[in-house]
């Protein structure tokens, strides 16, 4: 290592900041990542987060069982109030499921190469989020046991299901994202799982890994035909991304219901999941550089990148709010009016401020480069967006809690089991993401490496490039 | 590719900005002469108003998405695009004289006569004596009333030229001194400018366009605005490029990496995205099928707009999607010209499509439900305002042609591309792959 570390925290516009720190070399980034999962024994702190989640994954399957033996009786939800908890959570959980294909596809089309160091993780944290939301509506049907019925299998019994609700297309879109994100993830591992193959200690390690690499030699060849693949579900998935949370949003917005019915829905519900699947990224992010030491990868400036692209979300997220608020006024609509009214002022007023201030407020701070680059701050601000984008689809959802027939007025409270639910699905999500980063490499090697200076032929200098394209990554 | 920093600073508008101002000046007072002249002979008053007024909404959307284009160029700190914005910021310029072009329209609505254009402007729908009484309406009066409405317009009139000012004026002085500091402030003031874009260019199309039809409402309509006056812009841009480099300007600096970075946009934005949002708003509508929602869509599939809405749907979306999804078109510069060229029509047959379709208010008045409504149309003929006038095309080539005089004009001044920008080599040989 040589004395000066370079600094990539400069605003200079003639120069692109390099997105690997400290003189890392090739050789240095593959040991350095390795070592996550090749060091015999994870840090003590990967061990007590691991017991912790293990334990809610566990109280979330018992109680997945208690719901079977019981009924969803034990849940919150009423008439109503239907839906509840369990579409909260759904929601909650398919929207942090976006921002691991939005980092990937949509930052690789716009050729963000700070993308490089966050992909990976992001993609995984899609896949465990689509499981922990897809769990939701599936116990929710009450007959749990003729689930299937949700697909369209012919039966003797001529059994069809509704192509016209919105419910329906949430099966084909959930299930269509769950498979080309599960795709895109593991295409886009393949190099770097033949790597953990080539550089395995042990047989076991060799056999597993050998199997998942798929026989991955590094050739011309292969590269050929995984660049274009990669390209290919990265086009693919961008549309998903969008589709999958505008149908979520048509659940809702389809309705003729105050509150439920508004026509910026759907990229409104898009805007919302990337904000939270950021601020879920960022949640992650800052604990694993520090658990596996990869804040020469993970810098502060794709930190700091991560919170702008969560200020304008956040903003968008706000813009939205503003003008459902500003048409249920314009319109003239009594029950529209009513509906908003009773948001901000009713008996769950409360949470409709919580949300305002985490989703809206909060992330204002990020105007700021000092916080944008402070830890603390930070964290604090993706602890308030993930609570937020929690209680945006909750105020949503109970909104019904005073419909049009005032006799059926309530007040919707939860039950232990719904609140312990939630967290069990918390524990379930954390426990994936830990055994990801324990045992698949944790940033896409090949994809760093691609981005570091060392790959661009004009780096020794010895060409006559253009000014300012030297050492930097172009 | 090696371009020399000499070759970069003669590429100029040059003999063709004079002529430009000369051709587009003549256009426009031709056109905007006639337009005041049918209207005057012809009494069609009314209709020169909205042909007017879908003129100015076409070139104030191309305007807007270029200063929306050029904040984000700031804001993301964008590379290869440098060579492309000092077009973007020089179209952005026209919101400063649109200020004036819209001044006709307010100064009517501040004289009481604005219940040509605007239904909410007639003030006896507010007067519950009256027989034109409108309950739903007088609950939105106080957002309706002839200066608040004026004072709304200045104020996106005075955000969008201090916008457009700085971005142009940066631009420029940074073209002599190549001060790194330019691009600091213009990354600095961005985002803050693109927060007040949102707002005043939702609040503006509800102001000018939504409030045609004054009880009718969606959240969408601004984020409608906003894709379309993308489609709009880019598609400027890529017909602009390719003209300018047809006469022999911008020859090594712009490339195909460019057309087909430009083309991704126009495709992304003009087409794909303003199609996820126009079908959005309008399988939300159809669904619920609430009756103060549908009115707006009725309307617009009854008569003539029936073939004009199919014409959106194939001519905006379908076509165009199969032909650009393909890199070679995007890459043959001509052929992603004469694409966009089409695109920009079909932008305007959007804008056409928002301003002009109407329910004559004593038909609307007469039918207690939407089928009696539909059923009175049909009866009486009514046109629904499918008429189109001569006086669409004078106004279209008036203010068209004012756009293109004063654009030319502004960029007669400096170079075509931002010369002192410390991000030009990055551009000029940036490749897509």
């Amino acid at each position: 290592m040589e004395a000066t570390p370079i600094d990539n925290t400069f605003e200079d516009p003639g120069q692109r900041a390099p997105l690997v720190l400290n003189h890392n070399d090739f050789t240095s980034v593959t040991t350095d990542i390795c070592r996550a999962s090749e060091s015999p024994r994870p840090p003590r702190a990967w061990y007590i987060a691991f017991a912790i989640s293990a334990a809610l994954a566990s109280l979330f399957f018992l109680l997945i069982f208690y719901l079977f033996i019981t009924g969803v009786g034990i849940w919150g939800n009423h008439s109503p109030t239907m839906w509840g908890f369990p579409i909260v959570n759904f929601v909650f959980w398919i929207g942090i499921g976006h921002a691991g294909t939005l980092i990937s596809a949509i930052l690789f089309l716009f050729r963000q190469k700070w993308r490089t160091a966050i992909n990976r993780f992001a993609e995984a944290m899609t896949i465990f989020a689509v499981v922990c939301a897809g769990t939701f509506p599936v116990i929710h049907v009450g007959r749990v046991w003729v689930v299937y019925w949700l697909f369209p299998i012919p039966n003797q019994m001529e059994l069809w299901p509704q192509f016209r609700s919105p419910l329906l297309w949430d099966v084909f879109a959930v299930s269509t994202y769950f498979t080309v994100s599960l795709l895109f993830w593991y295409v886009g591992m393949i190099p770097d799982l033949a790597t953990f193959r080539d550089r395995a200690a042990t047989k076991t390690r060799a056999i597993i890994y050998g199997l998942l690499a798929l026989g991955w030699t590094g050739s011309n060849r292969h590269w050929h035909r995984y660049e274009r693949a990669y390209l290919l579900l990265a086009a693919l998935a961008t549309p998903l991304v969008l589709s999958v949370h505008s149908v979520v949003s048509f659940d809702f917005a389809v309705a003729q219901l105050p509150g439920w019915h508004s026509t910026i829905f759907p990229p409104y519900f898009v805007a919302g999941a990337i904000f939270g699947g950021f601020a879920m990224v960022v949640t992650l992010a800052v604990p694993s550089r520090q658990l596996w030491g990869l804040k020469d990868f993970i810098t502060m400036r794709h930190l700091e990148n991560m919170n702008k692209i969560i200020l304008l979300t956040g903003s968008i997220v706000g813009y939205a709010y503003v003008s459902e608020f500003f048409i249920a006024w314009y319109s003239g609509a009594t029950y529209e009016g009513f509906a908003f009214i009773n948001r901000a002022f009713g008996q769950h007023a409360w949470a409709y401020w919580l949300m305002l201030f985490c989703n809206v407020v909060a992330p204002q701070l990020f105007w700021f480069k000092r916080f944008r680059r402070s830890i603390p701050v930070m964290y604090f601000v993706v602890m308030c967006v993930n609570v937020g984008m929690w209680f945006e689809r909750f105020v949503i959802v109970i909104s019904l809690e005073q419909d049009f027939l005032p006799s059926s007025w309530g007040y919707f409270a939860p039950t232990w089991v719904d609140l312990m639910m939630l967290v069990g699905s918390m524990g379930l999500f954390l426990m994936l993401f830990l055994l990801f980063i324990r045992y698949l490499p944790v940033i896409a090697m090949a994809e760093l490496k691609a981005v570091m200076p060392q790959a661009d032929p004009h780096t020794s200098g010895e060409h006559d490039t253009p000014a300012g394209q030297n050492r930097e990554v172009v | 590719m090696s371009v020399g920093a000499s070759t970069v600073r003669e590429d100029r508008l040059g003999a063709l900005a004079p002529r430009l101002f000369l051709g587009g000046g003549i256009l426009g007072v031709a056109g905007l002469g006639s337009s005041v002249l049918i209207g005057a002979v012809g009494g069609a008053w009314d209709r020169l108003l909205f042909s007017y007024l879908a003129a100015f909404i076409f070139v104030l959307t191309v305007s807007l998405g270029a200063l929306w284009f050029t904040l984000v160029q700031h804001m993301t700190r964008a590379g290869w695009s440098v060579v492309l914005r000092r077009l973007s910021e020089a179209i952005a310029t026209n919101l400063t004289w649109l200020g004036v072009a819209f001044a006709p329209i307010a100064i009517l609505v501040m004289l009481g006569k604005g219940e040509l254009l605007y239904h909410w402007a007639d003030t006896s729908v507010y007067d519950a004596g009256s027989e034109h009484f409108d309950e739903v309406l007088t609950k939105k009066h106080v957002f309706f009333t002839p200066t608040f409405w004026t004072i709304r317009a200045v104020f996106y009139f005075a955000v969008w030229g201090a916008a457009t000012r700085m971005l142009f004026g940066q631009s420029v002085a940074q073209d002599a001194s190549g001060d790194v500091s330019h691009t600091h402030r213009m990354q600095r003031y961005s985002p803050l400018f693109m927060v007040l874009y949102a707002l005043t260019q939702t609040l503006a199309v509800v102001d000018w366009v939504m409030s045609l039809e004054p009880l009718w409402f969606s959240t969408m309509y601004g984020v409608y605005f906003f894709a379309a006056s993308l489609c709009g812009f880019f598609s400027v841009l890529c017909v602009s490029l390719w003209l300018l480099q047809r006469s022999g300007r911008m020859q090594d600096v712009v490339t195909r990496e460019h057309y087909q970075d430009a083309g991704k946009l126009l495709f992304g934005f003009g087409i794909v995205f303003w199609a996820y949002i126009a079908f959005s708003q309008y399988m939300l509508i159809w669904y619920a099928n609430i009756p103060e929602e549908t009115g707006w869509y009725i309307t617009r599939q009854l008569g003539g707009w029936r073939m004009v809405s199919a014409l959106l749907l194939f001519g905006h979306f379908c076509v165009p999607f199969v032909l650009l999804i393909s890199k070679h078109t995007k890459r043959a510069k001509g052929v992603l010209a004469v694409i966009a060229g089409w695109m920009l029509f079909m932008h305007y047959i959007d804008v056409y499509w928002l301003v002009m379709p109407r329910i004559p208010a004593d038909l609307l008045a007469q039918s207690e439900t939407y089928r009696q409504l539909i059923d009175s149309i049909q009866e009486s003929g009514n046109d629904l305002g499918f008429h189109p006038h001569v006086l669409d095309l004078t106004c279209l080539v008036g203010l068209g042609g004012v756009a293109i005089a004063l654009t030319a004009r502004r960029l007669g001044g400096c170079a075509l591309i931002p010369i002192g920008d410390p991000r030009l080599s990055e551009s000029i040989t940036f490749e897509n792959m």
